[in-house]
């Protein structure tokens, strides 16, 4: 069975903002405009802490991209009055966008705030929508979403895996923010597979989680500790 | 007939009534307009945000349903426990709870992304596979908020039924075809006051008294259990659930106290709503501020002793961030103003306990408001704070909802007593028989 | 019954009047199902018909009413729940503490209905097209009204105190 996760090494991680922008372009998600941005309206999936440690003159300023945990146990999934928002057999947290009818009860109960609100509907002004991913619906206003794993990418993986008569092999799918890391920061992939990329950085000494102690048992793993 | 000062407003032509109906009515439709504007031009027009995905709209939610806890207490437990004095109160307190509650049950469309859709949280058969999730506390609200509705509503109509007949009765000898008389006498439903038909009434409205407080209970401590049920800081507390229904008692005596001098005023009612009656609500009332208190104390005491970062982020925020105005302003109004009025005699007079009536219902709102956006604000990630600016649309929302109330109970008065015609009537009866040495019992209640 | 029966209607002002004349009717012979006691306020047990016994089921009917909304309840969401399996990520679908909140909420509703229903039951509610006594505006004034089947030749002095009397045609 497959359980799908991603590794994030802060020490490469740079700050630079690609995966941001990727998973923007990948998935649809609007831009919502400066004043809404400074109202807290930001439609970002992926978001990139900075965080400062040390003091004046041993600065040192740590980036860590957070994006939708894929938890185990989700506080978020009961918390639905309608069930749009569930665990998927593959180890997904899936938002089901028709049947949302927007209470945002499962944006308060994330602790790590990564769900986001269509406030308004997107615009996208000639000729931009020509840069909608035909594979990812537009979604309207009144409907959460959040980061999906790319689930687009992980689906065409799995057709053409099934067409050639295969399994899908560890780094064929990639995630738009892992495809477009330029310090290949970012590794997705199986994390029941005991050899894949993934696993081995999940296992190593300098990962851990996200709010640990709260028992979400997050799919996405955090490097730190290397020099 | 004995009592017509509660009959003249059901008869003839009262202006102020009708200017007030209109009027209210006008702030009631810009509750709607400011609704109607935001399914038009998406939930956006709102102020909330990330991470403050709740705002005014949940506040005003929390805050309605708080204050239809008037009725039960008053009414109900005042019946079980056979406290004379609630006789004159119980039917103002009932239709406070039937009003506020459908003003409340508002809320939980508006603040909907797509309100259209809300009849996906209703379990309908249907071919694909969905249905609602009865482990959300959402849900539960709707279970408990339709179960408390209805039960008010029948809570309010069964006690009316004598008075509707004894206004039909009237009617026969002096107007029996007005417009009024024909509503008198549907809303009476053939009431006839039988031996058998009072014997069944009263076995009724005892078990319905009985039944409803408890639901009034849970109904409060569901809606806690929204924020309670959660993992975020100060409000995955255990205390949320006693602690909302003490405070919904609390905004509902308030709003009661309010509500009963301006009805006194306004018709003419002292003989009715009299001193005693007030000085009784008032000692009830400060008895809630004390328990309020006990409750506000431990929450906070609890948090700023375990001192965990995200707990704390919030703590601070009240007590000596930018929410320190309206906290300390809150407990101003909540504690100090109501502890250092209601304890004498002379603070227990009607107007003295109306002014700490409506400071208690700012301050209630205040601490709902505190709850839902103060820790909202200040999530685990501290990377996300936020702020929360409410936009015309959710003040438009809040003022209409206040006139809506109003409204509903300016047409109440027009078309119901008030005050209970036949419970008050019964009460003179039971006084003038008993003995004149145990009389004067009842009088220092 | 298409017979008319001519009833006597009495308003009496104090309710010891209107049991006195009850018990002037009991010795008069009068059955209780031929009398009837009306009043703005509860007097069941100060003023009533001799002999008569009055019953409520409405507690009883209650409980019922309890029962049988938990118990829908209950039903509704377990069995409804375990239909349509819905993925819940390991958490359980059917939680107890969660089936017993909605049950709780069902057996209150179920016992509100269930009382309302049997009081309206009891008291033969709604009513209507009914027409209203002779004497019914003396009610909303506060008296009591008894009235009385009377048969040719029997006594009128059961209403000796009271302030207004009519013989009516139909109850």
């Amino acid at each position: 069975m497959t359980r799908w996760g991603m590794a994030i090494d802060t020490d490469r991680c740079t700050g630079c903002g690609a995966c941001v922008v990727a998973c923007h372009a990948e998935n649809n998600i609007q831009t919502v405009g400066e004043q809404e941005a400074r109202n807290g309206r930001a439609m970002h999936w992926l978001r990139i802490e900075r965080h400062y440690e040390g003091s004046f003159p041993d600065v040192k300023v740590r980036f860590t991209p957070v994006l939708c945990q894929h938890c185990a146990a989700a506080p978020c999934e009961p918390v639905c009055p309608v069930y749009a928002t569930y665990r998927t057999p593959e180890g997904l947290n899936a938002m089901v966008y028709s049947r949302c009818i927007g209470t945002r009860y499962c944006a308060n109960n994330c602790p790590y705030t990564v769900r986001v609100f269509n406030w308004h509907d997107g615009e996208w002004p000639e000729p931009l929508e020509r840069q909608l991913n035909p594979d990812v619906s537009v979604r309207p206003a009144g409907v959460m979403e959040k980061c999906t794993f790319c689930v687009q990418r992980i689906q065409d993986a799995q057709d053409i895996a099934k067409d050639d008569d295969r399994e899908v092999q560890d780094g064929e799918v990639k995630t738009a923010c892992a495809q477009s890391c330029p310090a290949r920061a970012i590794v997705f992939g199986d994390l029941e597979d005991l050899d894949s990329r993934v696993t081995q950085l999940a296992r190593s000494e300098r990962a851990s989680q996200l709010l640990e102690d709260l028992g979400t048992h997050p799919s996405v793993f955090y490097l730190r500790g290397g020099e | 007939m004995k009592e017509e000062a509660l009959v003249r407003p059901l008869s003839g032509f009262r202006p102020w009534l009708i200017v007030g109906t209109l009027v209210t009515g006008a702030i009631a439709g810009l509750l709607f307009f400011s609704w109607g504007y935001q399914i038009k031009n998406d939930i956006g027009v709102a102020g909330i945000n990330r991470p403050v995905f709740w705002g005014f709209y949940i506040t005003n939610f929390v805050f309605w349903i708080g204050i239809s806890h008037a009725g039960t207490l008053i009414s109900a437990i005042l019946r079980v426990t056979s406290a004379e004095w609630r006789r004159p109160v119980t039917r103002c307190a009932e239709a406070i709870t039937v009003f506020a509650l459908s003003i409340g049950g508002l809320f939980p469309l508006i603040h909907l992304g797509r309100p259209w859709l809300f009849w996906f949280m209703i379990p309908l058969p249907n071919h694909r596979g969905l249905w609602p999730n009865f482990r959300s506390p959402l849900v539960w609200d709707m279970m408990a908020i339709g179960t408390y509705l209805t039960g008010s509503v029948l809570y309010l109509l069964l006690p009316l039924l004598p008075d509707m007949a004894i206004l039909r009765d009237r009617a026969l000898a002096e107007t029996p075809q007005s417009p009024r008389a024909r509503l008198f006498r549907l809303l009476a439903m053939g009431w006839r006051g039988t031996t058998q038909q009072w014997h069944s009434l009263e076995a009724g409205i005892k078990v319905m008294a009985v039944v409803i407080i408890p639901v009034a209970v849970s109904v409060h401590t569901i809606v806690s259990w929204d924020f309670s049920m959660t993992l975020q800081p100060m409000w995955h507390s255990t205390i949320f659930g006693p602690y909302f229904v003490v405070g919904a008692i609390y905004s509902g005596i308030a709003v009661l106290m309010l509500a009963m001098y301006l009805l006194r005023r306004g018709l003419g009612l002292q003989e009715y709503l009299s001193d005693k009656v007030f000085n009784n609500l008032g000692l009830l009332f400060v008895s809630f501020t004390i328990i309020w208190a006990y409750f506000t104390f431990a929450e906070h005491l609890t948090v700023w002793y375990g001192s965990e970062p995200s707990e704390m982020a919030v703590f601070w925020e009240r007590v000596s961030g930018e929410y320190a105005p309206i906290f300390w302003g809150m407990i101003v109004v909540n504690v100090v103003i109501p502890l250092g009025v209601l304890p004498f005699p002379w603070g227990r007079k009607p107007l003295a306990t109306a002014i700490v009536g409506l400071g208690v219902l700012v301050g209630m709102w205040i601490e709902r408001f505190l709850i839902v956006v103060g820790t909202l604000r200040m999530p685990h990630l501290d990377f996300t704070v936020g702020t929360y600016q409410p936009s015309w649309v959710e003040m438009g929302v809040l003022v209409g909802s206040f006139g809506m109330f109003a409204m509903l109970y300016f047409l109440f008065v027009q078309f119901a007593p008030i005050v209970s015609i036949w419970e008050v009537r019964e009460g003179d009866h039971i006084a003038s028989s008993v003995p004149a040495s145990a009389q004067s019992v009842g009088d220092e209640a | 019954m298409s017979q008319t029966a001519t009833w006597l209607h009495a308003a009496f002002d104090l309710p010891a009047d209107a049991q006195s004349a009850l018990e002037q009717l009991a010795e008069d012979g009068v059955a209780a199902n031929d009398i009837e006691v009306r009043s703005s306020i509860p007097l069941v047990h100060e003023v009533c018909p001799v002999g008569l016994e009055v019953h409520s089921r409405v507690p009883l009917m209650a409980v019922a009413g309890g029962l049988l909304g938990g118990t829908a309840a209950f039903l509704l969401v377990t069995l409804t729940s375990l239909a349509y399996p819905l993925p819940t990520g390991g958490m359980p679908i059917v939680p107890l503490p969660t089936v017993g909140v909605v049950t709780f909420e069902g057996l209150a509703l179920g016992a509100i209905l269930c009382t309302v229903a049997t009081v309206f039951y009891e008291c033969r509610l709604p009513r209507l097209g009914g027409r209203a006594g002779p004497l019914d505006h003396h009610l909303a004034a506060g008296s009591i009204i008894v009235a009385a089947k009377s048969t040719d030749g029997a006594s009128e002095a059961w209403a000796a105190k009271a302030t207004a009397t009519e013989v009516h045609e139909v109850l």
